[in-house]
């Protein structure tokens, strides 16, 4: 096996793992976002819309540096994206005309979508989501392919559950395999397979021509120190033109054009005279001749200037201006520490590391219900799962900050909504039947069971001081359909730097409520708590 | 055409064929005679109404109750397969009292190993993330100090199986994890605490813990006397109730007001060991009887076994 296709499937293999180790049961030093951060459209661009340096995403800073030297390495070893672009492109792709001659019509293109995506960070608009690679594959493997496996997974066990309870292995027969689900996952896996379907054009045709993170990094290798070289041994048999993946050879087989070779040493290791070598060279002058001027460039930027206006015109963008007021859902709650709307949707990525790694399913990417500029990004879903409460993953695996990374006695305090009580749906207020468990349930109670006068039942209140908006009585309410308690944003915190301890202490919240006495839920008579019977 | 046909017709032969291989191996438990019920496994059949207060750390209390119960070998035979229900269906650490304390968990699986169980599996279906109640509770980690001794949260419909509840008031029919049903003995081991629908949760409440559809128990039934048809099938042979520190508030997912109490009760009547951890107990702030309670009450006027705490033979041990 070559170099290249082992070392590209070893970080491919990295790369699955970190998605996999994205949960509940990594270690706490793991860091399952470190190839997204190494993807420098990801990490650069996100800095642009957001306006703000991100200390941990300026690893990407290295991959650029490396292609001064190594040339578009990234696209060829680590990218996932191109190592299921070239898995594909061996089921896909047919013979064709392949010199760089040749399929240079759209090469250009990659550098105005760059400029496009330029244009909108300006006014702080990002579309990073659907060019970058990074943010596609852990997209398209966290939501799509993990919960497809699980699911399988558990089809498989729940058809030899019995075999394996039968022969005594408990260990399987108990095992329980439950698929998230999720939002969104439909269009994610259509417009991924979409990107690996245009091999039937030609090999890595994305790569070629519309990969915005490949031609940043091709900005930086016009000219690496390490370069193709043919020798005269070369009989022109034309092998490693019609073999090269990004079409990057001459057809006088000598010529290469540096910003797209992605120096996967393939044309190196099938020439049959050896005449191929890559070496440190000089002199050897490269050749770009793509189609690309300047003003071709300043209407790219332009269109994507205003595709970013469009969008903050539009009526459902969310401004986090008081005036005018935004046109908000009432349940859209975002994950604890996730920064104020603007400058989170500026930074969100959509990877959806988050929703992969959240452990109650409860984080959804979400269609424009938080306005186009919103699209993909996550929220909390209190009816599919409840914000554990001493769980911080989302913001430990953020890759760019647009959740803050807190720690657990931080996080207990970055309140993400206030339930309210739909009286009208709920059972005990509505139906007078006893049912509780919305105050059995909530972690903080934050949710109390009184009795009223004339009514035979307790009815659940709720102390908005204590409600950490963690969405569990939403989860676990009995009624079918909607809840009859639901989390609403209102008293959310969303802060951009600070203690949130500070600010909820400041605001006089309490969410460590252990050991605090209670104002015990009597009846009317004041003698009995709930579930129990007067002496007989 | 007529191919693809032909094609089709094979694939359901197959795929009748392979159902009905499924089918057979799904039925081997079945025929295998492990259906006993939980209920058969309580030792020598006697109405014994003994219990049991220990008081002292927690390990040294199990063992010293079971001690007084006659010695875990008079309930474990050896090879026996063992199901032991702790109250495992909360992240919360030990010290919320929302939990079984893993050393009373660690203490009753030594207890089940020394006296020669092939297996013990502890077993709860969590309110919350599996992984995490397992591992925050420490019961997990209890556990994995024994030989044969595991804890699992079950959630999939498909280890649990349907059973028909006979003389049933409410819960004519639930799904029960299929361990529990092929057991040869089912240990309740509950942390003593309030609970805000049924007064306290306790061993019979527990028994909720080892069935798939609870939600129907609080939607469509009164919930006590559901209680005390499901603890007809799921009958404890031993209850260990960990009153080692209780929540007096706040439950039965806390927090709360947790007292440190240092005891653990023990009983082969699991509505005697409940109605006494009532009585032992103080619940937001005052003092009950177990009759009190609606489902100890039910279960004692069914003939499950006896709340009547002052004409039991108790026996107290300090450690």
């Amino acid at each position: 096996m070559r170099l290249q296709r082992l070392i590209q499937i070893l970080f491919f293999a990295l790369f699955l793992a970190l998605i996999l180790l994205a949960s509940y049961q990594a270690p706490e030093f793991l860091e399952s976002d470190a190839l997204l951060r190494l993807d420098p459209l990801l990490s650069l661009g996100s800095m642009a819309a957001a306006r703000a340096f991100i200390p941990k995403a300026a690893v990407a800073g290295l991959v650029l540096i490396v292609a001064l030297f190594l040339g578009r390495i990234f696209c060829g070893y680590i990218c996932p994206l191109g190592a299921c672009i070239d898995f594909s492109d061996s089921i896909l792709s047919k013979k064709r005309e392949n010199s760089f001659e040749k399929t240079r019509a759209f090469r250009h293109y990659k550098y105005l979508i760059l400029a496009g995506l330029a244009g909108s960070a300006v006014f702080g608009i990002s579309w990073i989501a659907f060019f970058s690679p990074l943010s596609l594959s852990v997209r398209f493997f966290g939501l799509v392919i993990h919960p497809v496996f699980l699911f399988l997974e558990g089809s498989v066990l729940e058809v030899l559950r019995p075999l394996f309870a039968a022969a005594g292995l408990d260990h399987i027969a108990l095992a329980s395999v439950q698929a998230p689900r999720f939002n969104t996952n439909f269009f994610t896996a259509s417009f991924f397979l979409a990107i690996l379907a245009l091999g039937l054009i030609a090999p890595r045709f994305w790569c070629r021509n519309l990969c915005p993170a490949g031609a940043l990094i091709a900005l930086f290798s016009p000219r690496p120190l390490f370069r193709r070289r043919v020798s005269d041994a070369c009989t022109g048999c034309g092998r490693c033109v019609r073999n090269c993946p990004t079409g990057a050879i001459s057809k006088d087989f000598k010529g290469v054009a540096q910003m797209e070779c992605i120096t996967c040493l393939k044309c190196e290791n099938i020439c049959p005279e050896k005449a191929v070598s890559f070496r440190i060279a000089r002199g050897v002058r490269a050749r770009a001749p793509i189609d690309i001027t300047r003003r071709k460039v300043i209407k790219a930027g332009a269109a994507g200037m205003a595709t970013a206006a469009i969008t903050l015109t539009g009526l459902r963008h969310i401004h986090g201006e008081e005036e005018p007021r935004p046109l908000k859902p009432s349940n859209l709650i975002r994950p604890p520490g996730a920064l104020p709307e603007t400058d989170f949707q500026a930074r969100c990525v959509r990877c959806a590391l988050c929703a992969k790694a959240c452990p109650t399913n409860t984080l959804q990417p979400l269609w424009f219900e938080a306005g186009v500029s919103g699209l993909l990004s996550p929220a909390v879903t209190p009816r599919l799962g409840g914000c554990e409460q001493a769980c911080n993953l989302c913001g430990r695996v953020c890759p760019t900050g647009a959740i803050r990374p807190l720690s657990f006695n931080e996080k207990l305090f970055a309140k993400i909504g206030t339930a309210r009580i739909i009286k009208s749906r709920c059972i005990a207020w509505e139906q007078a039947r006893k049912c509780l468990i919305c105050d059995e349930i909530c972690p903080y109670n934050a949710i109390s069971s009184r009795f009223l006068e004339d009514h035979p039942v307790t009815v659940p209140f709720v102390d908005e001081k204590r409600c950490n908006g963690c969405g569990y009585c939403e989860n676990k309410c009995l009624v079918t359909g909607e809840a009859a308690i639901v989390v609403e944003a209102t008293g959310e915190l969303r802060l951009s730097k600070g203690s949130y301890r500070r600010e909820a202490r400041r605001l006089g919240l309490v969410f460590n409520a252990k050991q605090a006495g209670e104002d015990h839920a009597f009846d009317g008579s004041g003698t009995l708590p709930p579930g129990f019977e007067p002496h007989r | 055409m007529e191919k693809t046909d032909m094609d089709r017709r094979q694939f359901l032969i197959k795929s009748a064929r392979c159902a009905a291989l499924g089918t057979c191996i799904g039925a081997i438990p079945a025929i295998t005679g492990l259906t006993s019920p939980a209920a058969s496994a309580t030792p020598a059949g006697e109405k014994v109404s003994d219990l049991v207060v220990a008081r002292g750390n927690a390990r040294e209390a199990v063992r010293a109750a079971i001690e007084a119960l006659g010695g875990m070998g008079r309930f474990v035979k050896p090879g026996a397969k063992v199901v032991v229900k702790p109250n495992m269906s909360f992240a919360n650490p030990p010290d919320w009292a929302t939990t079984t304390h893993p050393d009373v968990v660690a203490e009753i699986a030594s207890l089940c190993v020394n006296a020669g169980a092939a297996s013990v599996l502890v077993l709860d279906n969590p309110l919350r993330n599996i992984e995490m109640c397992l591992e925050r509770s420490g019961i997990k980690h209890a556990c994995s100090a024994y030989e044969g001794t595991e804890a699992f949260g079950v959630k999939d419909k498909s280890a649990f199986r349907e059973v028909e509840i006979k003389g049933a008031r409410a819960l004519t029919t639930t799904m029960i994890m299929r361990q529990v049903l092929e057991a040869d003995l089912l240990i309740a081991a509950p942390v003593a605490k309030s609970h805000s629908a049924t007064g306290v949760s306790l061993s019979m409440k527990g028994m909720m813990g080892l069935i798939y559809n609870r939600r129907t128990m609080h939607m469509d039934m009164d919930l006590d006397t559901a209680i005390v048809d499901l603890c007809t099938v799921l009958r404890p042979g031993l209850t260990i109730i960990d009153a080692t520190r209780i929540l007096s508030d706040g439950g039965p997912g806390g927090p709360g007001k947790v007292i440190t109490m240092d005891r653990i009760i023990a009983s082969q009547d699991f509505v005697a060991a409940d109605a006494m951890a009532v009585e032992m107990g103080t619940w937001y702030g005052k003092k009950f009887k177990g009759s009190q309670v609606k489902h100890i009450r039910l279960a004692h006027e069914r003939g499950l076994g006896s709340m009547d705490t002052s004409s039991l033979k108790v026996k107290e041990v300090q450690v």
